[in-house]
């Protein structure tokens, strides 16, 4: 059998094929099944946090920031209570990260307000000296894209079945309503927030990429 | 046999893309020098606005050196090795020769948009697998393109038995294929919802779903990328240039599959917790164990090779390549079980300890590896001498340098920073806040920084050398059997 | 299907597994010894395939006699032509 396969190339891809794909499906798929169940109390992200989200994609701020709080008494005092696999049900891409440059961002809604993320944001040293994170005063300037945002909760409702407008969800209804509802949203932080410029903007219905990423860090709980 | 005379081998897409692997190793390590310096003087992240800081770049470097650099450095080899091994030329297939440039152009077409639309922070943030879904298929067509290429060769050869860095190549190109597709399941938004950005998508698999399968890829696609390929260069060029057969080929086999295997082990570990009998699960763990003794063979039987010719380190500094680099595979696949035990990994996962083990094995083993590979090659593709020993001479020892520097710094900064989240004062409270154990990192990441700034004048030395050897360099009357002539 | 039966499937799969490719590794090495002792194959000198590889140096181990290689080449030659 072992002549016949060195001097076979197509049966010997095939057999390391199967080798391999066997090994995939057992350790993966019974894992997958196990973990798909969202917890209870987790809702799916509005409009207006999915848009901060995809900010946060963007700007890569997972190649500093973990989302994953690790059991151990040392993490639970420094980031609060320790990740349980059901809150990340509704998170497409998952967002743990790889490495901790900067600190854990999985509560970070419980401790930091929208005044702080402000100002950190626009110059991290003025809020933390010492502080090696890039400053992001370019979100005071750019307006947030409502439309990808939309597109996508608009896809994981209709593809995954993720339960926007169910009762006791948040709502996600037509593209005129999905709008309205995120920029009422959005007026309540702008109000929380001091830059002139963002509050001018929002009054001509123009959000700023700043509200949109406080609004999903402020959901971070 | 006059008329074989007729026949030589063709290099010409190998050519291409060792230019390839030249110019994206610059990019890739250019970008890694920047963010590495930039976590040490952070007003660096400022220089592009929104496009420069180390969010942005980060992957752009991940990205460059794993899909550019490596990708490259493994194709220039195949086209090149492929060839030789199964003693068939890609002149005598108009079709595969057209096949090999398609692949080179539409991968070249992919790259670029690759590095632009990282820069424009178009990314689904999933290490490795960053691309959207229009690059995603892109980069399934160069690959299906390959695996034309390696059948198609494999198919007209003269030589009946496939030497053993051809095994190496079809496993990298089938773990590879597989790997990709299911990590990179993807919904594009807009065919669904007929608003926002065209090439927007949204993963399939959620939170932590998504974790186990970009977990799966992410050490698998770092086997198949990043060790099985290379160690189908270090087959061929070590024996080649030293002269010396492989030590055992039946070891070479052996360890093949070994290595196969194990890495398929590595994948279920966790599940030792299951509610199979213990007595069973007993036994999978001593197997396990008697299955990963044969795929340390390869580091083995490539220093074995050596044996009695040591005095070619002296000689020959391409062969001091190969032989720090299989070094280098040794030191990080006893590093990388090391950092699993559960404990170990408590402390070193997040911390810099990570892109520590990381660079040993890229800078080290891959790196070195592709280096000394392409020198190889060079004279043989353009019947010259290689332009300068001494700069081969001087290169070897500024990069052996900072990779000495680079982690060294990294185990030292992980460790101490590791300690310090954990430190905890008389009553239980944490010791340090955070910005606390961000700062006492300054002086290893400035160390990092340099050790990579050193490893990076190298490559420019490796560069300008190759530049030199193709356009300047003596000629060669008849191709060397073995060692490469150099001036 | 309830989870704790999938685990347990999980489990034997998993476990057969390491049983199977260890078996067929130890197998193997057996094989390639005892082909090489007892001369049935010497896989040593599969080495040259890197050492020799000209295009015109003699083949390790051919597919096709040579002289059918050369007609297959005279034909292309010709029709190159
Ligand atoms: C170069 C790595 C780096 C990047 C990229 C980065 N950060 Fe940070 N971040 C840090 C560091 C270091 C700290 C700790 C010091 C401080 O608070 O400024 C931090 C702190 C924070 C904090 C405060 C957390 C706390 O517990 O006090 C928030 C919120 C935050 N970052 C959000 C972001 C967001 C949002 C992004 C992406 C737009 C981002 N960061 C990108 C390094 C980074
Ligand atoms: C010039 C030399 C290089 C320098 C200065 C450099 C620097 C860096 C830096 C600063 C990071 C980020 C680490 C962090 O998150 O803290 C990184 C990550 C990484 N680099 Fe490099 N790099 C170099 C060469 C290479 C090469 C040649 C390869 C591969 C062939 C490589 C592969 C990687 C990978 C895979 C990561 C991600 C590690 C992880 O996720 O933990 N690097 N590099």
């Amino acid at each position: 059998m072992f002549h016949w396969l060195e001097k076979n190339p197509f049966f010997f891809a095939v057999g390391v094929f199967v080798v391999i794909a066997y090994a995939g499906i057992v350790t993966v798929v019974p894992d997958f099944m196990e973990s798909a169940r969202p917890l209870k109390g987790v809702k799916p992200y509005t409009t207006l946090q999915l848009a901060g989200r995809q900010i946060y994609i963007e700007n890569d701020c997972n190649a500093c920031h973990s989302q994953l709080i690790r059991p151990f008494k040392s993490e639970t005092d420094r980031y609060g209570k320790y990740s349980l696999s059901g809150e990340y049900a509704y998170d497409r891409p998952f967002l743990w990260g790889s490495r901790r440059i900067g600190p854990d961002l999985h509560r970070v809604g419980n401790y930091r307000t929208t005044d702080w993320n402000e100002n950190h944001m626009l110059d991290p040293e003025s809020v933390v000296p010492g502080s090696i994170m890039p400053k992001y005063g370019f979100m005071f300037d750019k307006s947030m894209d409502f439309d990808t945002a939309y597109a996508e909760a608009y896809t994981v409702k209709k593809v995954f079945n993720v339960p926007y407008d169910k009762p006791g969800m948040p709502k996600l209804g037509t593209y005129e309503e999905a709008k309205k509802a995120a920029i009422k949203e959005a007026g309540a932080i702008v109000a929380d927030m001091k830059d002139q410029a963002v509050k001018d903007a929002y009054k001509k219905g123009d959000i700023k990429e700043i509200v949109a990423i406080i609004a999903y860090l402020n959901s971070l709980k | 046999m006059q008329s074989s005379n007729a026949i030589n081998y063709d290099y010409t897409v190998a050519k291409y893309f060792t230019v390839a692997t030249i110019v994206l190793g610059i990019v890739g390590m250019s970008v890694g020098v920047i963010i590495a310096f930039q976590l040490a003087f952070p007003e660096l992240n400022n220089l592009a606005g929104e496009y420069g800081n180390f969010g942005r770049l980060r992957p752009l470097h991940t990205d460059a050196v794993a899909f550019g650099f490596t990708v490259s450095g493994i194709m220039a080899t195949w086209y090149y090795i492929g060839q030789r091994v199964l003693k068939v030329s890609m002149a005598e297939s108009k079709f595969l020769m057209f096949i090999g440039k398609l692949q080179f152009w539409l991968y070249i077409v992919t790259v670029a948009a690759v590095v632009v639309s990282l820069i424009m922070g178009i990314t689904t943030s999933k290490e490795y697998a960053e691309f959207e879904w229009p690059i995603d298929i892109a980069i399934v067509v160069v690959w299906v393109l390959w695996g034309i290429s390696i059948f198609g060769l494999i198919g007209i050869r003269r030589e009946k038995v496939l030497y053993i860095s051809i095994w190496y190549y079809i496993a990298t190109f089938l773990g590879i294929a597989m790997l990709y597709l299911f990590n990179n399941m993807e919904v594009p938004t807009y065919f669904v919802a007929g608003v926002g950005k065209w090439y927007h998508s949204v993963s399939m698999y959620a939170g932590s779903n998504d974790a186990m399968v970009q977990w799966w890829y992410g050490h698998n696609a770092v086997a198949f990328a990043f060790t099985v390929p290379i160690i189908a260069m270090i087959y061929y060029f070590l024996p080649k240039e030293s002269g010396q057969p492989v030590f055992s080929y039946k070891l070479s086999l052996l360890s093949f599959w070994g290595l196969m295997f194990v890495y398929l082990w590595a994948g279920g570990h966790h599940l030792l917790y299951s509610t199979v009998p213990d007595w069973v699960q007993t036994m999978g763990s001593i197997f396990s164990v008697v299955l990963i003794l044969p795929s340390w063979g390869s580091a083995i039987n490539m220093l074995l090779t050596m044996k009695g010719e040591w005095g070619q380190l002296k000689e020959n500094p391409l062969v001091k390549f190969y032989v720090l680099a299989s070094t280098f595979y040794m030191l990080s696949t006893l590093e990388g079980p090391i950092q699993a035990i559960k404990s170990v990994n408590a402390l070193a996962h997040f911390t810099d300890w990570i892109p520590g083990h990381v660079h040993d094995g890229t800078l080290g083993w891959v790196g070195f590896m592709i280096i000394g590979a392409l020198f190889h090659m060079a004279p043989r593709m353009f019947k010259k001498e290689i332009f300068s020993k001494k700069l081969i001479e001087s290169q070897f020892w500024l990069q052996t340098t900072g990779i000495v520097l680079y982690f060294s710094s990294m185990w030292i900064a992980g460790i101490t920073q590791g300690m310090m989240w954990r430190a905890t004062d008389q009553y239980g409270n944490l010791t340090y806040s955070f910005i606390d154990t961000v700062e006492v990192l300054h002086p290893y990441w400035t160390l990092r920084a340099v050790g990579g700034l050193f490893y990076l004048i190298g490559v420019f030395m490796w560069a300008y050398n190759m530049y030199k050897t193709a356009t300047s360099s003596r000629a060669i009357e008849k191709e060397p059997q073995y060692a490469s002539p150099m001036a | 299907m309830d989870m704790e039966l999938i685990r347990t499937l999980q489990g034997w799969g998993y476990v057969s597994m390491i049983f199977i490719l260890t078996i067929g590794l130890y197998a193997y090495i057996y094989h390639l010894y005892k082909s090489q002792k007892s001369g049935i194959k010497d896989y040593e000198k599969y080495a040259n395939l890197a050492l020799n590889d000209e295009i015109d140096d003699c083949l390790v181990e051919g597919l096709y006699s040579q002289d059918e290689k050369k007609i297959n080449r005279s034909v292309k030659n010709e029709l190159a032509e």
